[in-house]
């Protein structure tokens, strides 16, 4: 009787493993399409207004990706962007890098608190400056993070397009430190990039340049992927990732199932948590998501409310210039890809995450 | 009132000498800028050459955008200076070239 209730027992066990194993759907090859018939006019207004050609001014979507479950529920683009246009992420590029980051840890190459000169010499002029605070930007290093409207005092344009332009980590490793390492949360794209140089140092020279295919595109299936390297060689780990939006889409996936793509833990999911652990130095900034592990968070700072009110607060982000986004909402199941051209600052994802949120049936959302 | 004058030109080339750096590295933004990521618009994000030019396009004006398409190479010219940006391959895209 016990051996018998004990058989019933485990074959319980193991029809419900199979059954939520069926239920979750990945996109192996390719996405599936969830049938749910959803109203996105609200969303659709409000994301693709229609745009001039001539006047490059307010809200400009290129795409729109929905996902749920590991489902596409909504698609939309905006010529001449489509579902195969790589496109240019920007600063979305950074949270990537941490991804990328986060399996050559899970590899044991290494330890948050190791100091970055280990692995980028350069930064042996700033000894202690360790690969946790570049994660939070916060090497205190002098950094000017301005595009188009300050362009003869920005860091970020220097390093891309002039002075910087060959060697961006040894560009930003020769500033002057103007506070102690970990102290302060100042965004700089320069972190990023001694980020992607440090990679290069834990890794043998010839697996660098394959590096995040072999750790990250190749396994979650992602084949469009195209990094821009400055003239030395190191990924522009700050702002030149390009991917389908249904490639992005599979990083947010990978994200929002804790680092696990179907069986194998491609991400430890300790990494995935401290990607989602606000900078505690950090001060909220009015209208700014809150720096978390390279990634961005609606999680409020002390003292302040949600930086997006009408999403809720476990929502986070990875965010690049022109309106570029990777929204991940963990407990409505969601993955957003927005892609943009927006010259102006008219875009909000507040309202975009609000609209989507309002769309979805009330037991969604 | 010709004190003033003096005393505002002073203030000026006190702040183009701290900024000298700065100020010689401008001109060269507008063409670097232009040949990268009209190279990118073009051969990475495989969009046409109409698009990318207003994808490009800035409050100054550029003085020639040309692109070679059999070499995919971009020559920008813009305040006097002049960029060159290339395709490298599938996986890294563009590049200004040093």
């Amino acid at each position: 009787m016990k051996a018998c209730l004990l058989a019933l027992a485990l074959a319980l066990a193991l029809a419900l493993a199979v059954s939520s194993a069926r239920a979750e759907s990945w996109p192996i090859p390719d996405w599936q399409g969830d049938p749910a018939s959803v109203d996105w006019q609200a969303v659709d207004s409000y994301a693709f207004p229609e745009r001039s050609a001539s006047q490059r001014n307010g809200i400009r979507s290129d795409a729109l990706l929905i996902i749920r479950d590991g489902r596409i529920l909504h698609e939309r683009y905006a010529a001449p962007t489509t579902a195969s246009t790589a496109h240019l992420t920007w600063s979305v590029s950074k949270s990537v890098l941490a991804t990328v980051l986060g399996v050559a840890q899970g590899e044991g190459r290494f330890q948050l608190h190791d100091p970055v000169a280990r692995f980028y010499p350069p930064m042996q002029a700033h000894p202690d400056v360790r690969l946790v605070d570049l994660l939070h930007w916060a090497s205190g290093l002098v950094w000017q993070e301005d595009y188009e409207y300050a362009p003869v005092k920005s860091s970020v344009v220097a390093m891309l397009y002039t002075r910087g332009r060959n060697d961006m980590a040894g560009y930003t490793a020769a500033q002057r430190a103007a506070q102690k390492p970990g102290q302060q949360f100042l965004y700089s794209s320069g972190d990023s990039n001694v980020l992607a140089a440090a990679l290069r140092g834990m890794l043998a020279a010839e697996a660098y340049a394959d590096y995040p295919w072999q750790a990250l595109f190749t396994p979650l299936g992602i084949d469009s992927a195209v990094w821009e390297r400055d003239a030395s060689g190191t990924f522009v780990g700050s702002s030149y990732l390009y991917l389908k939006a249904r490639d992005l889409a599979r990083i947010g996936l990978l994200m929002q199932r804790e680092g696990r793509w179907r069986e194998r833990q491609v991400l430890p999911a300790s990494w995935v948590r401290f990607n989602r652990t606000p900078f505690s130095q950090a001060r909220h900034l009015p209208g700014e998501a809150n720096p978390g592990g390279h990634w961005w968070l609606n999680q409020p700072l002390a003292g302040s409310g949600l930086p997006w009110p009408d999403a809720p607060a476990d929502t986070y982000a990875a965010l690049g210039h022109w309106g570029q986004a990777l929204y991940i909402l963990p407990r409505h199941r969601l993955v957003i890809v927005r892609y943009g051209d927006d010259r102006d600052g008219s875009y909000s994802h507040n309202e975009l995450l609000k609209r989507v949120l309002a769309a979805l049936p009330k037991e969604e959302a | 009132m010709k004190r003033l004058a003096w005393l505002v030109a002073v203030a000026l080339l006190g702040w183009a000498w701290l900024e000298r750096q700065a100020l010689a590295d401008f001109p060269g933004i507008l063409s670097a800028y232009s040949a990268k990521e009209y190279c990118s618009c073009r051969f990475v994000m495989g969009f046409d050459q109409a698009y990318c030019r207003g994808y490009v396009k800035q409050w100054l004006p550029l003085s020639s955008l040309e692109e070679d398409r059999q070499r995919r190479l971009v020559r920008a010219t813009g305040l006097g200076q002049h960029n060159v940006a290339t395709w490298q391959s599938a996986q890294a895209g563009c590049r200004l070239l040093p």
